[in-house]
This record gives structure tokens, C-alpha cells and sequence, in this order.
């Protein structure tokens, strides 16, 4: 028995589909690949698959974790070629490894996000300087106002036309997470006029010790 | 490109997978080397129409096709339908994103009536003129419909050019090879649907003249420019050659019934009046125990589904099951997939084939008595006795079941108040049976009863029977309510105008047409959701075009009297339909095929006798 770890991509129309969606499109294509998978035992034995970060609907990634076990050991190469023949369009395996840290390690996310609307650097940056940004949060005891804005971290921004690119890091994880579409949808508020939320891509996942999840 | 136009809206409607494909297993091919190209519609939402065998074997049986291409569309759900009416995005498929108004053939299948108004509404979207005589000379699209409301498709026989009847798997394809070789030498709509009326199993509506009595009964229906004067469905002789895809498309999403399933027989035995099923889908043909075995396995490893159903009218009748499920099992069990029988019966449900479902799965028992006494049993020819319901119940309370759900009609024919008061009686004893007995599992028993009304449809012996009005069904509901004494038994009844259209549509002739279009206009879409279904919609429709639902649907018709659907030969006989009708009316039952022939006149597509 031996745990393993994939990164892996998912880009394009998969992105429509949930956390819940993905996690049976895993399965099966792990069944599909005919890796040696390690069911749970009991009455009702299922494979056991473990994603440490879920990822919000509409957003793509390029940095997606997926932990599961196998009854024996193979080849990392080979786990891949087989999981990459029987996944759908847009889901890739790109590495394979061991599991180094575990999710409660996880700390923050990266995203690079594109926005589409007239004057968007304008209204971000006036956006951003804001004192507090409020948003309303949905608790186990109702709405809750919260600052969003000491929980956002610009790492890059650039403007071309309509369009305007920013890579945002944000909270991850079970020690508090911020949903990178909480952010857009505040801006979307703010600015009171249509704008397009083009791509949300994540690209990086950290752990709190500032190194990468792994 | 229509496919970044959709996308940017996707996120604003529920389920977005429903309408972005790129599901594992979809066929896509290269548009410049295909000849012909299908949308197979189904008029409902994705979730639904997914889970539908039918599509499933011709969308891989058209695809097999090199140069022919057949792609899958739903009916959108109504926050996609505001999406599209808004930006202007016409109906598409799946596979290639591209508008379905420029296939060569737009296919719907029938599965229930009250589907009829997502047809039309879909036409709509994909921006297809809805009436027939609107679409020119122009070869494509096709619009074209089969599956088993075919058997009565004068309700849509303005809308659609050609029916298909009976079974589609060869059919479909002399069809569509007739249709592009008229194409390619330039032939017009009407040029293709005289030929194709040729085809057996083929019907064009718009080749037939329909005349009425004053009564508003049929006069006649009279073929015109050399259209067979009745039309023949079609049947697959050998289940074992039949097509049987190897690979299906697997969703995202969950849908109705998230599995795969081998279809292991087509027909039924048992001969019950009231199941058109049973009798549109003669002869009884079944799959070999090792052709089932390969099937499932093939399709088990392609998908990774992990479970697996063996689908049928009533599988248990299949005369190699055991065999079938032990050869299954060993495989399914090693593989971890759970083996799901859903139409298992009651009468012959044997210990042994229980134990065997029961390593696999212990939810609750559903069995369908459809009657509360033996009299009206025997009248609808449900061969199920009262001692095999207890037998039954017995062997599933000591193999611990502790859930049974029954399933009844209400409104049958000859109905008495004593026969609702029997359904309680037999919850009764259901009940009594589990607390007699010292080896019963733990916990508390739950019985459940649920009935719906009774809808007459065409080629049973019913056809000729008024459906009973809903007044009289809420009194009835009303008897059975106070008839149940235990706490154990909760019953569930509903009662909805549905099944008044319903029993109107299947019966119905082209006047109601008009009906179907006028609802339509009025907003009509998804009848089949009861969230959806407004009955005054259609009650307006009816009075504005001058008809009677209960013209259709509460009227006892001669044995005499031309049906809507008369020019149509599901090969089960009207004499023997007539036959069937007088017995249940003197209460006598007929054997089922395997003991007995009824002579029905199925088996004439066999050659022989279909239990030699
Ligand atoms: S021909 Fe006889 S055996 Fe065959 S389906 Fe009809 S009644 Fe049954």
C-alpha cells in the first residue's frame, strides 16, 4: 500500500463542473485506468481519494491536488500515462509524488484573475484603496460583515485595453480561506457596472511555512 | 464562435455541466468528412435524458458511422432557456457547439406525453418552424420522432415530417443512407418523405387524410400518393446480433439513474392489461446469459461507473438468471460494483436470487400489486397472488428488509369501493406478517403505499376505457385513507390534472395539435415538472379550440370505433386486444407467452411460434 500525490490541471469547459462533480469524474477515471486502487474496508468499501484544497466553480488551475492510495507500488511515469488516458478534456496529471505536508498546512493561494470593462485599472485602484472592504459572509450563525481588504495581497496588475490581469494571493485553507470570487463579486459591487470575469486561474497553492504544497 | 458566447453566461445558471458537454465518451468528429448529421433530441433536461437507454444505443450505433455524426441536446432548464431566449443563442448540440437547424436531422424520442410541449418549444429555440407545412422544400433539417409514444403520434402529427415505429436501430440507418443519397441528387422535402413512407416502420403524417364523424369520432384515415394504408414497426429478430454500444457517455453531473445497464431482454410475458410497455414491445426476445455477462463487463471498464443495472420489462423472467447473476457477481463483486435489478418480480423473486442482490445491496423492497384484491387482480391480469406477496415478504423481512413500498392503480376497470379498501387490507397484513414473526430483523417496519390514477393508453386491452374522473378518484383516496388503521403504513396520494391531459394526449387525435401549440404559446414548456404544469393552460387551450378532454380521456369506445391510431400495427391484434378486454371484464386471466400463446400475433415478425 503506498499514498500518492498528483498535481493537475484543470482547464477549459471542466471547469463547470463542482467540487462534489469532480470528485466522482476521479474516480471514475481512476477505475477507468486500472491502477491498483486501495478501497476502504467495511460494508460499503469506496476508493479513497482525498482533495486538500477545493476549487470554486467557474475558476481553472493549473496547480490542482489530488491525494489517493494504491495496493502496490508503480511507476510515477506510469501512474500518469494511465491517469492521463482515461481523464476528460481539460483534467491533466502533471506530477506525481509523495504527500510531504498535509491540508491543515496550507495557507494562502494565488490566482490570476481577468477582468473586462471600460476604465478597470481606474476603478480597481480606487477599489483597493478603500479603508475596509465589507463584504457580507454566510456563517453557521447567519450573515456576518467582514474586511476583505487585509486579506488581499496584490503580487502583480497589468492593463491592456479593456482588459485588466491581477494576481491576487489570498487565504487558503482550513485556518481561514478566501474565495477569490468573494473578491470579484465585491469589486463587481463596487465599481455598479457590468464588468466580465473573463478567467480566475489558480496558480500556485502555499503552505503557512511559505513554501509551496507539496 | 456560438461555444465562447455560451460559456460567458454559464456561470449564471444552475448546473452549468449541463450544457458545456466535453463529457468522457462523447463522439466528436471532423465536420468537412461527415455526410450526415443527427441531433438526437431528448425533450427534457439533461439530467433526465441521460439517463435514457434508447439514446444511448443510437448515438453510438449513428456514430459507428464513419461519415455520419449524431450529437446529443436537452432540453434547457428554464434559467438557460431565459439565457438563451435573451442573448439570442439558438438550440445546439453538445458535441460541436453548432445550431441544430442546419443537421440534417433533428430527432426527438417520445418517452411521455407530457413531453410534447419541451418538442415544441425546442423546435423554437433551435429556430425550426414548428408546423410542418411551414418548412418548405428544403430537405433539412428532418424533424423526425420514434420511441414509444410513436404508437399514437397524431397529437404531433403536424409538427414532425416522418415517424419512426417500433425499433430504431436498423431503420435509422436506411434512413439516413436513403436521405443522403436523395440529397446528393438534389430531391426536395416532399420527393424524400414519399420515398422514405416506403420504408416499413416509417410513417409521414402529412400522407394521411384524416375525416371525422360528427360525434367528432374518425371517420377514416386514407393514405395518399401510394403510402402503405398501415404502418408496421419495426423489430430487432436476434438480441444476441443486435447493436449494443461498448461505451457510453459518462456525465458530470448525477443524473436520474447515474449507472450503466444491459438491457438483457425486450417484451414482456406477462400480459398485463393495463402496461402498454408489455404490449408495444412484443415478442419477447432475450439476450444469452454470456452476450449480458460481456456486455455489462465491457461497459463497466470503459466508463468506471461502479454500478451496474440489468434493465428490462422484468428481468427475473430472463430464463437464464441465475446463471446470469452468478457469472456477474463474480465479476461485479472482485470490482467493486454494486449489481442493481430494478425490475425484479414478485412472484418468482426466489431466496436464492435475493441472497444474491442482497451482498450487494439491502434497501427497501418495491413491489407493484397495482390492485387491492384478487377479483381486480385478476381483471388487469397482475398474475400475483396475495400468498406470494406474503411469501415474498416473508424471505425479504428474514433477510432483514425492513421497508416495503406498494405500488397501486386507482381508477381501474370494474374498480369497486371494496378493492380500495383491499389495498389497505393487504398493507394490513404485510404489517401483521413482519410482527408474527420471532426472526424478524431489527428495527421498525415501514410500509408504504403509493397510487396513481389509472390512464388508459392505446394497444392494451384497455384502449376502449374511460378513464375515471378526478372526483371520483379523491372519494376513492378518501375510502383508502380511512381504511388504514396501522401506524406502520403511510400512504402517499397525489392527485394532479396531469393525468387528465395525459390520458387525453395518448389517446388523442390531430385536433389536439392546435391544443399543444396553443399551450405552447401560453408559456407551456417542461409539463412533465409539476412546478411547470399549469392545468389551466391546457383547459383554455381546449375550450378555445372547441374540444372536450373528456371527450378523449373519459369516453368508452366501441370496439367498432376507428382509433387515431388504426393505420398503426404494433403487430399485437385488435381482435386479440378485444379478446383481452372481454376477459377482464369477466375476470379471467390470461397465462403468460411462456406457459401459453394468447395469440396476439406478435410473433408473426419471428416467423415462429416465440416459445417453440
Ligand atoms: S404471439 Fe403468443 S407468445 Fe408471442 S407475444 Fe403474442 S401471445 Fe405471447
Amino acid at each position: 500500500m503506498k499514498d500518492y500525490r498528483i498535481t493537475f490541471e484543470k482547464r477549459g469547459r471542466v471547469k463547470y463542473i463542482s467540487h462534489l462533480d469532480l470528485n466522482r469524474c476521479m474516480i471514475r477515471a481512476i477505475r477507468r485506468s486500472d491502477l491498483p486502487a486501495w478501497y476502504t474496508e467495511g460494508f460499503h468499501p469506496h476508493l479513497y481519494l482525498m482533495f486538500p484544497l477545493a476549487l470554486s466553480l467557474g475558476a481553472e488551475s493549473i496547480c490542482e491536488v489530488m491525494d489517493f492510495r494504491l495496493t502496490e507500488e508503480v511507476p510515477d511515469d506510469e501512474i500518469l500515462s494511465r491517469l492521463n488516458a482515461s481523464m476528460p478534456e481539460g483534467l491533466k496529471a502533471i506530477s506525481v509524488h509523495e504527500p510531504k505536508y498535509e491540508a491543515q498546512h496550507i495557507g494562502s493561494a494565488c490566482y490570476d484573475v481577468t477582468l473586462q470593462g471600460e476604465n478597470l485599472s481606474q476603478f480597481w485602484n480606487d477599489f483597493i484603496s478603500q479603508e475596509q472592504i465589507l463584504t457580507e459572509k454566510k456563517t453557521k450563525k447567519g450573515m456576518k460583515t467582514i474586511d476583505i481588504k487585509p486579506m488581499i495581497t496584490i503580487e502583480g496588475m497589468t492593463a491592456e485595453n479593456d482588459n485588466l490581469c491581477l494576481s491576487l494571493r489570498l487565504p487558503a485553507g482550513n485556518e481561514g480561506n478566501l474565495n477569490v470570487t468573494v473578491v470579484t463579486d465585491a469589486f463587481q459591487k463596487y465599481a455598479e457596472k457590468p464588468i466580465l470575469v473573463t478567467k480566475i486561474l489558480r496558480t500556485k497553492i502555499f503552505c503557512q511555512n511559505g513554501e509551496i504544497f507539496s | 464562435m456560438l461555444k465562447d458566447k455560451i460559456e460567458q453566461y454559464l456561470l449564471e445558471v444552475q448546473k452549468p455541466s449541463r450544457y458545456s458537454g466535453g463529457e468522457v465518451g462523447q463522439v466528436v468528429k471532423d465536420k468537412s468528412k461527415v455526410d450526415v448529421r443527427f441531433a438526437f433530441c431528448f425533450p427534457d433536461v439533461y439530467d433526465v435524458g441521460m439517463s435514457h437507454l434508447g439514446m444511448k444505443i443510437l448515438y453510438s450505433l449513428i456514430n459507428e458511422r464513419e461519415n455520419y455524426w449524431c450529437e446529443r441536446v436537452f432540453a434547457p432548464w428554464t434559467d438557460m432557456e431565459e439565457v438563451m431566449r435573451r442573448e439570442q443563442i439558438p438550440l445546439y448540440a453538445l458535441e460541436s457547439f453548432d445550431p441544430i437547424k442546419d443537421f440534417d436531422f433533428i430527432g426527438f424520442t417520445l418517452q411521455y406525453e407530457m413531453s410534447y410541449t419541451a418538442i415544441l418549444n425546442m423546435l423554437d429555440l433551435a429556430g425550426v418552424p414548428i408546423f410542418q407545412r411551414d418548412r418548405g422544400e428544403t430537405i433539412f433539417p428532418m424533424i423526425v420522432a420514434g420511441g414509444p409514444c410513436s404508437c399514437n403520434p397524431e397529437p404531433l402529427a403536424d409538427f414532425f415530417d416522418l415517424f419512426i415505429l417500433g425499433e430504431g436501430e436498423e431503420v435509422n440507418l436506411e434512413l439516413m443512407d436513403l436521405y443522403k443519397e436523395m440529397r446528393d441528387n438534389g430531391a426536395t422535402r416532399s420527393e424524400f418523405l414519399k420515398k422514405a413512407s416506403q420504408i416499413q416502420g416509417v410513417y409521414v403524417p402529412s400522407l394521411y387524410d384524416v375525416t371525422y364523424h360528427e360525434d367528432g369520432t374518425i371517420d377514416a384515415v386514407t393514405p395518399r400518393e401510394n403510402a402503405p394504408a398501415t404502418i408496421t414497426k419495426r423489430v430487432m429478430v436476434n438480441m444476441d446480433e443486435s447493436y449494443y454500444p461498448k461505451q457510453v457517455v459518462v456525465p458530470f453531473i448525477e443524473i436520474v439513474h447515474d449507472r450503466v445497464s444491459v438491457e438483457v431482454l425486450r417484451g414482456c410475458i406477462r400480459g398485463c392489461r393495463f402496461c402498454q410497455a408489455g404490449f408495444l414491445y412484443r415478442p419477447f426476445r432475450e439476450k444469452s446469459a454470456e452476450t449480458v455477462c460481456q456486455q455489462g463487463k465491457a461497459l463497466c471498464e470503459s466508463t468506471g461507473y461502479d454500478e451496474l443495472s440489468l434493465s428490462s420489462l422484468s428481468t427475473s423472467d430472463h430464463s437464464q438468471i441465475e446463471e446470469m447473476l452468478d457469472q456477474l457477481l463474480t465479476y461485479t463483486d472482485e470490482r467493486h460494483i454494486n449489481l442493481s435489478l430494478p425490475s425484479l418480480r414478485i412472484d418468482n423473486f426466489s431466496k436464492s436470487v435475493m441472497e444474491k442482490v442482497t451482498t450487494i445491496r439491502k434497501s427497501g423492497l418495491t413491489f407493484a400489486p397495482e390492485a387491492g384484491t384478487q377479483r381486480l387482480r385478476d381483471v388487469i391480469n397482475k398474475n400475483v397472488t396475495e400468498d406470494e406477496v406474503m411469501r415474498t415478504c416473508r424471505i425479504a423481512f428474514e433477510g432483514g428488509y425492513t421497508q416495503v413500498k406498494l405500488y397501486f392503480m386507482m381508477g381501474l376497470p370494474t374498480e369497486t369501493d371494496e378493492d380500495i379498501v383491499g389495498i389497505a387490507q393487504l398493507a394490513e397484513k404485510v404489517v401483521d406478517l413482519f410482527y408474527s414473526m420471532p426472526e424478524r430483523a431489527k428495527g421498525k417496519l415501514q410500509v408504504s403505499i403509493s397510487t396513481a390514477t389509472f390512464v388508459p393508453k392505446p394497444f392494451t386491452p384497455f384502449e376502449f376505457e374511460p378513464q375515471t374522473e378526478k372526483a371520483e378518484i379523491l372519494r376513492k383516496q378518501a375510502v383508502l385513507k380511512k381504511a388504514i388503521k396501522s401506524k406502520r403504513i403511510k400512504a402517499s396520494m397525489h392527485v394532479s390534472d396531469i393525468s387528465q391531459i395525459e390520458a387525453v394526449l395518448a389517446r388523442g387525435d390531430r385536433r389536439l395539435c392546435q391544443v399543444l401549440y396553443d399551450v405552447w404559446k401560453d408559456g407551456g414548456y417542461l409539463d412533465s415538472w409539476d412546478e411547470f404544469f399549469k392545468a389551466e393552460r391546457w383547459y383554455s387551450a381546449f375550450e378555445k379550440n372547441g374540444l372536450d378532454p373528456a371527450f378523449y380521456a373519459n369516453r368508452t369506445r366501441s370496439y367498432e370505433e376507428v382509433m387515431p391510431w388504426s393505420h398503426i400495427d404494433y403487430m399485437v391484434s385488435k381482435k386479440f386486444l378485444i379478446r383481452e378486454n372481454q376477459k377482464a371484464h369477466a375476470g379471467e386471466t390470461t397465462p403468460p407467452c411462456r406457459e401459453y400463446c394468447g395469440g396476439c400475433g406478435a410473433n408473426k415478425c419471428l416467423g415462429r411460434p416465440c416459445f417453440p
